[in-house]
């Protein structure tokens, strides 16, 4: 038992430096002098070098919780060893664990299952619910329309903008300097990828598992140079000289394979049979030979002259081509890039409404793509191949773009696009409809005039940053459970676990704290007052400078709590697997 | 919170302040030692299976693929840093103490002196400090401990203030008593012409031999007092 807590409490070191909006980045440096810069619990916790299994197991727990929701992995880390503490204290200064040598490690262990088992039983039961009357009716709700209400003037205090949401997280993720520029980018992409007829998730998934597609890491530059570029980059250069085609449009095909036949590819053996004629041998080999490779060149010009009689100047290979491939397309005047990624392809097959060739003797209208232009583009070092759409009416859809993102080094670019994808699945996550609420996703702007009319959790609620959701919470569970000794009556010895859990939240908001010591001029909040003790709660809002990025707490607390309450219930003999416990609430 | 096999039925009362002080400096120790895990692990080192043997800490290894106890390799133990023959500052102040002492009344000599051999005995029971710790400054520590001590008593008295430190004799093992008792007698007289040869020596080199000296009688010394237990 005296390693779990100690196990937790080593990681929650390594993680606490970089906690809160004030909190530093770490550098992780490879033995080959790669850099790693990161501010991300999850992937500061997967850095490390970890072979004990209970600390392997809880980073495995944070990561899987980090690809759901995108954030909270410190948070997770931080309450999963508050709550080990008040376990550790309670049990240590418990009246009736008994006092010979022998036997106190034991009933110290049976003690500590059992609150480990009614902490679990609580929080699968009656936290939903405290959560949704304690805890939502402070919050407000954050559309999916605000996303294109961007314009509207940020002086009005309960703007309840998804670019300040994304500020606020970026602030924790990237940093103060670049998070408003960085949250408006990040406006602009999703407001270009909505599709028009579907529902914001749908697109947001989109773009979630196109994502390496869409963005292009360029260092050397400043970040201010990131930017969106319409259409999409093929991260390949092209491998024959492209004609002066600027602007005009050109019709491209995919092939997924090869362009000639399998037999003349390197590596092959060649087998030509002489036929029945007895001649001199060498000038029946090179006959055949030669006849071979003949027909071999001239089904290649049919296929070239196929494609030149659709019209198609560009081809667009999976795979590498042979030199004859390359001449002849060069010749016809085509341009051919190879290697192209299969992800960048399929996206590329999506946006244009193509469908790739897999035999190229059948090469049909459907396969041809019509580009409105394709040029090559030189982004820091390197030289890509830029396409850009028609737009196509079956396929309602907004003008696609991809991403540049620029940062001075490459630890720094990787960075930026981790922020980016942990951003959008935090948004998805918000987003999410739940199971147990009758709406869907939410369409409809909440005031502030009627929060406490709302009884039910709906998506896509907010609450302002710093601690307040672990301040609400833990206001609510310490009325519960007043609530709760009086009713039943009982003479408790031991705390509720609702207490344990009330007391184990308090440790967030003071970490959050414990850096600011002097006010921040930018969040502009009104001073904040820890409630160490138990007093009446002091809610105070954070100014217009950010919202909040806490409201997917109110979903992910529920499902990350049945995890971490799983991990302290193994000790040194039994390591549960609590892994199942992780699509409770959703997927 | 009392750990004694005997009391089975024993009535639980809330930890007197002592005890508490005890938690809490065990749960200081014990977030020092998380604090120090985290930075080793954010410098590459990695974090084992295995427990260590003395204190049980988890271990690190660094990439020379050699192991590292943070508790006890870093941490002063908990005794460690009171043990003047260990830390030149506590040596210090207790030779501060001695002096102020040395000017009240005698009978008050007699307590102080039998802390002397206590801490020095209580020496050997303490772990090995940490590598970078400076051996200069404990012998100086030890050097400057028992000058002052010494001098101002004559050597009959540090034997008397010997002797009530000795718990009483378990009459048990007859045979091995007067075996123990020789031992013990070869050992004083040792330790007696070493105070001596102290008082007069010169030489600096020869002084903390002889120190040294003084400690390891002191160790057997111990060592006889438990095996006559």
């Amino acid at each position: 038992k005296k390693h779990v807590l100690q196990t937790v409490c080593a990681l929650e070191a390594v993680v606490l430096r970089s906690f809160g909006p004030d909190g530093g980045q770490v550098l992780f440096i490879r033995d080959t002098a790669e850099a790693m810069l990161s501010r991300s619990g999850s992937r500061i916790l997967t850095a490390l070098r970890l072979e004990h299994p209970l600390a392997r197991m809880v980073v495995e727990c944070v990561w899987k919780h980090s690809t759901v929701t995108g954030d909270g992995s410190k948070t997770f880390v931080l309450l999963l060893a508050s709550l080990l503490r008040m376990i550790h204290t309670t049990v240590c200064k418990d009246p009736t664990v008994s006092h010979t040598c022998n036997s106190r490690k034991a009933a110290e262990a049976a003690l500590a299952r059992r609150l480990a088992d009614e902490l679990l039983a609580f929080v699968l039961e009656d936290l939903d619910d405290l959560i949704t009357v304690g805890v939502v009716p402070y919050g407000c709700c954050v559309s999916w329309e605000d996303f294109t209400a961007k314009t509207q003037s940020p002086v009005h205090t309960n703007n309840h903008h998804v670019q300040k949401l994304l500020a606020s997280f970026f602030h924790t993720r990237l940093g103060y300097t670049h998070c408003d520029f960085i949250s408006n980018l990040a406006c602009e992409l999703f407001a270009s990828w909505k599709f028009k007829n579907d529902t914001p998730a749908l697109s947001l998934q989109f773009v979630n598992d196109n994502f390496p597609a869409l963005h292009t890491p360029v260092s050397g530059f400043p970040i201010d140079c990131s930017r969106l570029i319409e259409g999409q980059i093929i991260h390949r250069d092209f491998a024959t000289p492209c004609p002066q085609t600027e602007n005009q449009p050109v019709k491209a095909v995919i092939f997924t394979g090869y362009l000639e036949s399998e037999l003349l590819r390197a590596g092959e053996v060649l087998e030509v049979g002489c036929g029945e004629q007895v001649m001199e041998e060498n000038s029946s080999m090179k006959q055949s030979i030669v006849q071979f490779s003949a027909w071999a060149e001239r089904s290649l010009e049919w296929v070239i002259a196929d494609l030149q009689s659709l019209g198609v100047s560009v081809l667009l290979f999976a795979v590498k081509q042979s030199p004859a491939v390359l001449a002849l397309a060069t010749q016809a005047e085509m341009c051919v890039v190879e290697c192209i990624s299969e992800d960048e392809l399929s996206l590329f097959a999506q946006l244009s409404g193509s469908m790739p060739v897999s035999d190229f003797w059948m090469i049909q209208p459907e396969h041809v793509a019509s580009l409105a232009f394709c040029r090559p583009v030189l982004l820091g070092a390197h030289r890509y191949v830029h396409v850009a759409f028609h737009d196509l009416e079956e396929k309602v859809m907004v003008k696609p773009c991809s991403l540049v993102i620029c940062a001075p080094g490459e630890g720094q670019t990787d960075q930026y696009a981790c922020a980016f994808r942990d951003a959008i699945r935090m948004l998805l996550t918000a987003w999410e409809p739940l199971g147990m609420t009758a709406h869907t996703a939410s369409k409809r702007t909440c005031s502030n005039a009627s929060p406490f009319q709302q009884r039910v959790l709906e998506p896509g609620c907010v609450i302002p940053a710093g601690g307040t959701f672990e301040l609400l919470l833990h206001h609510t569970l310490r009325q519960h459970s007043r609530s709760r000794s009086v009713s039943d009556n009982t003479n408790m010895s031991l705390p509720a676990v609702s207490q344990l859990l009330a007391k184990a939240l308090l440790c967030v908001p003071q970490r959050i704290y414990s850096y600011k010591h002097k006010t921040n001029p930018v969040q502009n909040c009104s001073t904040k007052e820890c409630p160490l003790q138990d007093s009446k709660l002091s809610m105070h809002y954070c100014g217009q400078a950010h919202m909040s990025s806490n409201f997917f707490l109110i979903q992910y607390d529920l499902l990350f709590r049945q995890q971490f309450t799983n991990t302290f219930q193994s000790n040194d003999h039994t390591i549960t697997h609590f892994c199942t416990m992780l699509p409770l609430k959703h997927r | 919170m009392a750990m004694n096999g005997a009391d089975e039925d024993f009535e639980w009362e809330p930890p007197t302040e002592a005890e508490m002080k005890v938690i809490q400096a065990r749960r200081e120790r014990q977030d020092k030692i998380s604090k120090l895990m985290g930075d080793y692990l954010l410098k590459g080192y990695k974090m084992l299976g295995e427990c260590c043997d003395v204190c049980g800490t988890i271990l690190l290894q660094n990439k020379q693929q050699k192991n590292y106890c943070v508790s006890c390799q870093e941490l002063d133990s908990d005794i460690d840093k009171d043990n003047p023959a260990l830390n030149a500052q506590a040596a210090l102040s207790q030779v501060r103490e001695r002096q102020l002492a040395a000017q009240s009344p005698a009978p008050s000599q007699v307590p102080e002196l039998s802390r002397v051999p206590s801490s020095i005995q209580a020496s050997v029971s303490v772990p090995q400090p940490r590598p970078e710790h400076c051996e200069g400054a404990a012998a100086g520590g030890r050097a400057s401990l028992l000058p002052p001590a010494v001098p101002s008593t004559s050597a009959p008295a540090s034997t008397t203030a010997l002797a009530p430190t000795q718990p009483p004799v378990c009459p048990q093992s007859t045979a091995l008593q007067p075996v123990l008792q020789e031992a013990e007698e070869a050992v004083l007289t040792k330790l007696r012409w070493a105070t001596t040869q102290l008082q007069s020596s010169p030489s600096l080199e020869a002084s903390i031999q002889l120190c040294s000296l003084i400690a390891s009688c002191a160790n057997s010394l111990r060592s006889l007092k438990e095996l006559s237990q």
